[in-house]
């Protein structure tokens, strides 16, 4: 009856102890925290680039290496970023869901986000503003901004960085991605410059069947084919679908922002979700959008910014009515009178854009 | 007498160098280009008369101006490969003061006129966005439309209200494109670029003139080989649409 509570203290002193230890693991083992030691030898990593596509342009102080992307991966899938740790970059963009979370709005430390996450395939040819509303000019600055989003992570980089110091593996990865001498040097900047680099190594545009097609290796159906005539207004004598506007060979996106008629609103002014006019403080900008890509489109569900479209078939619906009223609606949006076979050969199109080898490229997996 | 030698050395030395000195006189030229609309400035968003009882507002006005050169009677300076302007503007004072090219290095001399392409030339139309650096005009995808294998050249776009009620019922998109539809224009107006000065010449696109004998109503997207007519007018208003002053 009486050893119990000494038991119990015990293993609390114990506990205490054994917490305290791992938490100064490197102080310990490592006072001076020096890092120099540890052999650096950067591999430049040769990027794949698809036929047609840009070329994959890298900061010429970020330039990736094999280390550096290793480090990226491991930031990438690690819940350390979030205020509580159970939250990582890839809660919100899973691979197995093209890099999406399969949610309307995705859900961070502190409840639900405003938006649905974007596909994250081809990121890195993203070079004129990133997130829905471009509020990133870099894919540095884009990792940067989820750590200290009240919603998305909750903390602060001054706790990530004390975090990644005193991390058991991390500061030797740092060392490996980027020569540092001291565990005092890692920071936000290189660690968002890890999640950078592993960022623009996801690319999709080698095994679409709509790649093949382009290549010449295969034909497509006959309804793919004319889903593929009317997306792009190739034959005058289909309907044009205007989606070419928005998403435009070879990434299937553009870099420009559209209001794409999912707001009612008199004047700009009372656009309620005001998007990118937000950033740009420009009211012409309010309730615009940035077009995702569509590859792996039909892995991506729902739809939107804000998921609102449960199916591509409603997505279909919406842009062949023409969408809502705004003075700043696309004018690429109105009733394209289409019928149910085209729209349905619209959606055989879009399927051909899946490249279901990103879901299990092993370059992308979880490494822990 | 070693002295005088060695004086002599650096007084040669010193001739040699300010006969080598670079005395190429230069001047800055800033264009101003100003969209209009029956000779006010266009705001975006805001109404405009149209073909009786027809009213139009703009919500997008841009163009590629390529080769941009400098001419007198024996020759010609080329001063800018292609430039996208972007002349919608949704307030008063932007629409003003217009889409500012600030051309540096000008050699200084009197000029006798300007010469730009409305449009991506033939040569570099014939490549993609993906053949470009991000930082290029050409990378714009949104601006290659894949179905002519052609850059977008210039681009107007807005709302018709095409019974003159109120109500803004169509969209319209002009889009001009593929190589036929390039246009140079020759501004033959006297330029002084003086060295160390800026000199200023402002470019007054008319769009009431662009726009003038196009049947918005019927054609309002010309996306398609039926819609080229009505693309062809713009093109050929051009050269009235479009004035210089300084």
């Amino acid at each position: 009856m009486v050893i119990y509570p000494v038991l119990r203290n015990s293993c609390y002193w114990f506990a205490l102890l054994f917490i305290a230890c791992i938490g100064c693991h490197d102080t310990i083992d490592n006072p001076s925290g020096d890092l120099s030691y540890i052999p650096y030898h950067p591999v430049p990593y040769t990027v794949d680039i698809p036929q047609g596509f840009p070329a994959l342009e890298q900061p010429g102080d970020n330039l990736m290496t094999v280390d550096g992307i290793q480090l990226g991966r491991k930031l990438f899938y690690d819940p350390i970023f979030s205020v509580d740790s159970t939250v990582s970059c890839s809660s919100c963009h899973q691979q197995a869901k093209s890099f999406t979370d399969g949610l309307d709005r995705s859900n961070g430390v502190a409840g639900q986000t405003k938006r649905s996450s974007i596909d994250l395939i081809n990121v890195g040819f993203t070079y004129h503003g990133l997130f829905w509303d471009g509020r990133a000019s870099s894919l540095e600055q884009l990792a940067l901004v989820p750590i200290e989003d009240p919603i998305e992570m909750a903390n602060s980089w001054d706790t990530v960085e004390m975090r990644l110091k005193r991390h058991p593996n991390y500061p030797s990865d740092f060392r490996k991605a980027f020569g540092i001498e001291n565990i005092s040097q890692i920071d936000r900047s290189l660690a968002t410059k890890a999640v950078a680099q592993f960022l623009r190594t996801i690319i999709s545009g080698h095994n679409s069947k709509y790649d093949r097609f382009t290549r010449g290796e295969i034909f497509l159906e006959e309804n793919e084919y004319n889903g593929y005539l009317m997306f792009f207004n190739i034959d005058p004598n289909l309907p044009d679908a205007q989606c070419g506007h928005c998403h435009n060979a070879p990434l299937m996106a553009t870099n420009d922002f559209f209001n794409n008629g999912l707001q009612e609103a008199s004047d700009l002014e009372s656009i309620p979700d005001k998007g990118r006019g937000l950033i740009t403080g420009d009211p012409a900008d309010n309730g615009k959008f940035k077009p995702p890509t569509l590859r792996n489109i039909a892995l991506t569900a729902p739809y939107m910014h804000d998921g609102r479209f449960k199916t591509l078939p409603e997505v279909l619906d919406h842009y062949a009515n023409g969408g809502k009223n705004s003075p700043n609606k696309s004018t690429f949006m109105f009733n394209l009178k289409l019928t149910e076979s085209e729209k349905s050969d619209i959606i055989a199109f879009l399927l051909t854009l899946t490249d279901s080898t990103t879901l299990t490229n092993p370059a992308y997996q979880n490494p822990f | 007498m070693k002295s005088i030698k060695y004086i002599g050395i650096i007084l040669l030395f010193a001739v040699f160098v300010l006969a080598c000195k670079d005395d190429t006189k230069e001047g800055t030229l800033i264009l101003h280009f100003k969209p209009f609309y029956d000779g006010l400035p266009l705001q975006t968003f805001t109404v405009h008369p149209f073909d009786s009882p027809q009213q139009l507002q703009f919500t997008h006005m841009s163009m590629y101006i390529s080769d941009l050169r400098l001419y007198d009677q024996s020759s010609e300076k080329n001063l800018d490969d292609i430039e996208l302007v972007n002349i919608s503007f949704d307030n008063a004072q932007a629409a003003e003061a217009g889409y500012t090219m600030t051309l540096t290095n000008v050699p200084a001399a009197n000029y006798s006129g300007i010469r730009f392409g409305i449009g991506v030339p033939p040569d570099l139309n014939q490549m993609k966005p993906a053949d470009f650096p991000s930082s290029s005009p050409l990378s714009k995808t949104g601006y290659y439309w894949q179905a002519w294998l052609s850059y977008i050249f210039m681009k107007t776009e807005g709302n018709l209200d095409s019974l003159g009620n109120g109500t803004f019922d169509t969209g319209f998109a002009l889009h001009s494109g593929s190589d036929a539809l390039f246009r140079s224009l020759d501004g033959p107006i006297p330029l002084v670029i003086e060295d160390g000065k800026e000199t200023i010449l402002n470019i007054a696109i008319d769009y009431k003139k662009l726009l003038a004998g196009v049947d918005i109503k019927s054609n309002p997207q010309n996306h398609t080989p039926q819609d080229t007519a009505e693309i062809v007018k713009i093109v050929n208003n051009l050269s009235t649409a479009i004035t210089l002053f300084q």
